[in-house]
């Protein structure tokens, strides 16, 4: 768990898709912080119910070895049921990696309190985790 | 605090709380409850042994719940009356009648588990309500994620935390695991300025108090990153921004202008998230972020309303008029403090001196008739003039000083010194059984010098002192020698070589007590007339104060009408008629027998001291001479007058004042009118002047709601640097907000341009968030100018008072002694003090009164009797100490043709500054004589050297 948190160690890149709530603290800040690790990318969207499934799949494609959404729970969402749009698209993903021969689990859907930053941190923590124990996606 | 405590005509009752008022002003009937403290302050010697003993762990209130104590404690300990007191709720005996403990432990006996609550009914004249503040709802402080971070402290715990006496013992470190701190935050506005909250108004005291923690911090660890959130730097109080500037520049404080929404952490680390006021989203972490929270209302405000009668104002503080600031609205019933309104301390201590004059007015009748006076016997010359006799009582303070020092080496060994006749130990020497043991020893004894080896004279030497009075000796007889706070305390652990060191203490005090000498105390008689320079709303108010209060009062006036600045204000800054005011003032000066003016009339010259001035009155070229016993400096200021932005060139420029004048005279001047510009700051923070005006910001507000009301859809720019609307005026702020008016801010490195074109008025401002220049035509420009000291130089010259650098008179100490100039006798109140608005022009005028009427009242101004004496035959006459002395109390005088010093004793503070230069040691202190001070190093050196 040091390891992690020290992120003295190099895992493959990560992507991750939050919303403007859900991503208040800037990346720079937490990386300078050394609270997330170098290969993490954020990318905003107003809202996480505007991802589509490609763009999830074009991370993969890009390099990631791990993609995740970051969404308001459930009733705090500011276009009400954003998330949940999220989340159907996720789950569909999921089961696209499967017939593709690649480990779910290197999506998920995340449901975080608006402007918390710790389930961020948290969340990246989990699929860093995920990543170590599933070995390479892409060669190098 | 420990002089009202020790005050034989002031009565503090504790735990109480008024039940119920009748009657009518100077025959009002009160019930007060009063809850019962268990220890007998009389007797509570303060030495903590109850707190050791009692087994009931309480929180610490006092110390924001950050620490804990015991059922029986002291907030701290220099609170007054410094005795401890029980907290019923956690006492055992009190709740199951067991432990007891703390009863069987207390050697002085003080705990009284009898006492029961009682109810008081007193005679009283006038009621004055000074309940304080309020804390702000903990719901809003959740808001910031205090109580679920524990990073997140609100001021007043971190205040705590940097107080050496609090629970950290001064080191500032992280509540969540006690470490070091590296990086703190400061949120201003914290249940301030919130209509979320219901707390509209500005609290006044948050800006310049958070500078302070920070610069605090700083100076503990200057390793620190320290970030201020401001919204408006609000730091108008006289020379606050002043030193702001400098805590900046010292201490490295980085000052952000932005509101924080919320506080979120991460790992431990709190972090804040914020856009600039141009536009930048920045995000950081922190060790700490401290909330600066506001003042409310008090809890129980209600309560003392219904119960005192009186009426609050919408924010739940009192409601008071501009023009009687001090008032409440049950006629009787006056108000000091923060209950008044959101104000720091100088201006509570004013108004408190305020309110003193006002009941002053109202009882001035009964004055004398239920005082108590101490009387002392006479002084036994006879005893004192023999050799010396010396007793010495070694105080054992229950355990400090016994726990570590050996009182009986200590005390045997001051049996052998020189001249000691006498000596004891004692368990307390302070309390009221000792202090009467002691007396007896000293009579019995012909004891004519005393030493007391305990703790610090400067909390105890007074008593020890009322107790040689009470026998007849000189109070001057007594040396203490402090064993305690310089010795037990300091070296707990080391309880042999600590024996040594009281040895040794207390053969210097006994080699001091050897020479010292019986001081004359005299008193001087005072003349019952007041001077009162300046005829304006401070002066007449001053004047009126003094004379209601039953002096004469002579006002002197330069010009040909009273009114002075109030003359040009039409509208005050709650929109009531300033001629009103002005009106009622000058009718009531007028038909006052007490009071004479002097219009056209100057002070010349004034020599003299407290009680005896005599003055020089030019009047119509003739000089008239008046003696008076005090003098009040009220000699406003002026408005400022600018040089810049047009001003002058163009008519359309115009100040505030001139504004005002012209709407009052009709709506003329608004024909055609469309977008009205005001500047901010002309003059004021650092362009021509160095402070700030502190009513400009008011005042401009309150004229373009005039304008708005006046013309509903007229355009009104401001340009602004901090909007200094404090207190209830952040409504008005609010208010122009609401109607319309466009506030714009400005940096000092890019002011705003007013350009004129082919006729037209066009002002170009920086804004920041377009990052660009942008042209606003005007119709109207108008220059919010600030306030200069009037010709104060002059005057101060004549009384030798000093001026502030803005030239402005610098009063004796900012806090306690507000209205004071260090020279007694001599007060200020107005503009002349320092910018503000009318409302506290009045309540400082009436502070100044209340100050003057002292010695008026008295009759005879006590002189001290630690005072410098000058040996006239080694006196040289070079006049150091005549230019160095800070009181004018030390005066060269032609003698046989020769220069020589003269002390004036009844101005003399003993400060002895004038003994430390005098080049030819003449000048020795009443007290402190050369000799003795050598004594007493020698006997320091003593059996060290051979």
């Amino acid at each position: 768990m040091n390891r992690l948190k020290n992120n003295s160690y190099q895992v493959g890149k990560i992507v991750a898709f939050c919303c403007n709530y859900t991503a208040s603290v800037s990346t720079d800040t937490l990386r300078d912080a050394d609270l997330i690790p170098e290969n993490l990318d954020v990318r905003k969207l107003p809202c996480t119910g505007c991802i589509e499934v490609s763009a999830l799949l074009d991370a993969f494609e890009q390099g990631a070895e791990a993609v995740f959404v970051a969404g308001c729970r459930s009733g705090e969402c500011h276009n009400l049921s954003g998330s949940r749009r999220a989340e159907k698209r996720v789950v569909y993903t999921k089961r696209l990696l499967e017939e593709l021969n690649i480990d779910p689990d290197r999506v998920e859907m995340f449901f975080v309190h608006r402007g918390e930053t710790q389930p961020i941190v948290d969340a990246v923590r989990q699929m860093t985790r995920r990543i170590l124990k599933l070995g390479q996606l892409h060669s190098t | 605090m420990v002089e009202a405590g020790r005050s034989p005509n002031i009565e503090i009752l504790t735990s109480a709380r008024l039940e119920n008022l009748d009657g009518k002003p100077g025959r009002f009937t009160a019930i007060v409850h009063q809850e019962p403290r268990f220890i007998d302050d009389d007797k509570c010697t303060a030495c903590g042994t109850c707190t050791m003993y009692c087994p009931m762990p309480v929180v610490d209130l006092f110390n924001e719940r950050l620490d804990i104590t015991r059922a029986p404690h002291i907030d701290y300990a220099q609170a007054v009356p410094t005795s401890y007191y029980i907290d019923a709720r956690a006492c055992l005996r009190i709740n199951y009648e067991t432990c007891n403990l703390c009863a069987q432990t207390c050697t002085a006996q003080a705990i009284d588990f009898s006492q029961k609550p009682r109810k008081l009914n007193l005679d009283i004249g006038a009621v004055v309500l000074a309940p304080g503040f309020g804390r702000i709802d903990p719901s809003v402080l959740k808001k910031y994620g205090y109580g679920r971070f524990h990073n997140v402290v609100t001021s007043m715990e971190f205040e705590r935390l940097t107080c050496a006496s609090g629970p950290t013992e001064g080191h500032v470190v992280r509540l969540s695991d006690r470490e070091p701190l590296k990086k703190i935050a400061f949120l201003q506005c914290v249940g301030s300025r919130d209509e979320i909250c219901g707390n509209g108004y500005c609290s006044s005291v948050c800006c310049m108090y958070a500078i302070k923690e920070a610069s605090v911090a700083k100076e503990h660890d200057p390793d620190l990153e320290v970030v201020l959130f401001f919204m408006d730097i609000r730091t108008q109080g006289k020379g606050f921004d002043a030193a702001r500037e400098r805590a900046e520049e010292k201490y490295g404080l980085r000052v952000i202008r932005a509101r924080i929404p919320r506080v979120d952490q991460v790992d431990g680390r709190l972090a804040l998230t914020w856009t600039t006021d141009d536009g930048k989203s920045c995000s950081e972490l922190f060790d700490m972020v401290v909330l600066s929270e506001g003042l409310s209302a008090p809890k129980d405000a209600e309560a003392i309303a219904e119960i005192a009668g009186i009426e609050l104002n919408h924010y739940g503080f009192c409601k008071t008029c501009v023009d009687s600031p001090l008032v409440a609205s049950r006629k009787g019933v006056y108000v000091a403090g923060a209950f008044q309104g959101p104000k720091d301390i100088p201006e509570s201590v004013t108004q408190a001196s305020g309110v003193a004059a006002m009941v002053s007015e109202l009882l001035s009748e009964a004055r004398n008739t239920q005082t108590v006076t101490l009387s002392y016997p006479e002084e036994d010359k006879a005893i004192e003039s023999e050799g010396p006799r010396i007793g010495v009582f070694v105080c054992h303070c229950g355990s400090n000083i016994a726990g570590v020092v050996d009182i009986n080496a200590v005390r045997d060994y001051a049996g052998t010194l020189p001249d000691v006749v006498f000596c004891r130990d004692t368990l307390y020497s302070c309390s009221q059984d000792a202090l009467k043991g002691i007396a007896s020893k000293i009579k019995g004894n012909r004891l004519n010098r005393v030493v007391i080896a305990a703790c610090s004279p400067r909390t105890h030497e007074p008593l020890f002192q009322e107790t040689l009075k009470s026998i007849g000796l000189n109070p001057a007889l007594i040396e203490m020698a402090n064993i305690r706070d310089q010795c037990s305390w300091v070296h707990s652990q080391e309880p042999e070589a600590a024996t040594e060191k009281a040895k040794e203490i207390v053969r210097m005090a006994v080699a001091k007590a050897r020479l010292l000498e019986p001081l004359e105390q005299t008193t001087v008689d005072v003349s019952p007339t007041a001077l009162v320079i300046g005829g304006g709303a401070a002066g007449m108010t001053a004047a009126l104060c003094i004379a209601d209060q039953g002096f004469e009062c002579l006002l002197v006036e330069r010009s040909d009408k009273l009114g002075g600045n109030l003359r040009r204000l039409v509208w005050t800054m709650d929109g009531g008629e300033a001629s009103e005011v002005l009106d009622n003032l000058i009718k009531r000066v007028d038909g006052h027998p007490l009071v004479c003016v002097m219009l056209e009339a100057q002070v010349e010259d004034v020599s003299g001291y407290v009680g005896n001035f005599t003055s020089s009155i030019v009047k119509a070229g003739q000089p008239v001479v008046v003696d008076h016993g005090v003098i009040v400096i009220a000699t406003g200021g002026r408005e400022y007058s600018p040089t810049s932005y047009q001003y002058g060139v163009n008519k359309r420029v115009v100040t505030q004042l001139e504004l005002e004048k012209s709407l009052a005279s009709g709506k003329g001047i608004l024909k055609n009118i469309k977008n009205v510009v005001m500047i901010q700051c002309v003059g004021s923070r650092g362009e021509d002047m160095r402070h700030c005006s502190r009513l400009c910001c008011t005042q401009a507000i309150k004229n373009a709601l005039k304008l708005k009301g006046i013309k509903p859809d007229i355009r009104i720019y401001c340009l602004y640097r901090d909007m200094r609307t404090y207190g209830f005026s952040e409504d008005l702020f609010k208010e122009a907000r609401k109607r319309g008016v466009i506030f714009i801010r400005y940096e000092p490195d890019r002011r705003p341009e007013v350009i004129e074109r082919d006729g037209r008025i066009k002002v170009r401002v920086f804004d920041r968030l377009l990052k660009d220049e942008i042209d606003i035509s005007a119709c109207l420009v108008v220059l919010s100018v600030g306030i200069t000291p009037g010709a104060n130089d002059v005057l101060a010259n004549v009384l030798k008072a000093p001026l502030t650098p803005e030239g402005f008179f610098l009063e004796a100490h900012v806090k306690l002694r507000p209205v004071e100039l260090a020279s007694e006798g001599i007060y200020v109140c107005g503009l002349a003090h320092g910018p503000k608005p009318l409302d506290e022009s009045i309540a400082q005028a009436k502070a100044a009164a209340a100050k003057a009427a002292i010695p008026l009242a008295k009759g005879k101004a006590q002189v001290a009797s630690i005072v410098s004496r000058v040996d006239k035959a080694a006196c040289i006459g070079c006049g150091i100490c005549e230019s160095l002395c800070p009181f004018n109390a030390i005066r060269l005088f032609r003698v046989n043709k020769r220069r020589k010093a003269e002390t004036i004793t009844a101005s003399c503070k003993g400060c002895g500054i004038c003994a430390s230069h005098c080049p030819t040691l003449a000048i020795s202190m009443g007290g402190f004589t050369d000799e003795a001070i050598m004594a007493q190093i020698h006997a320091f050196a003593g059996e060290r050297c051979v």
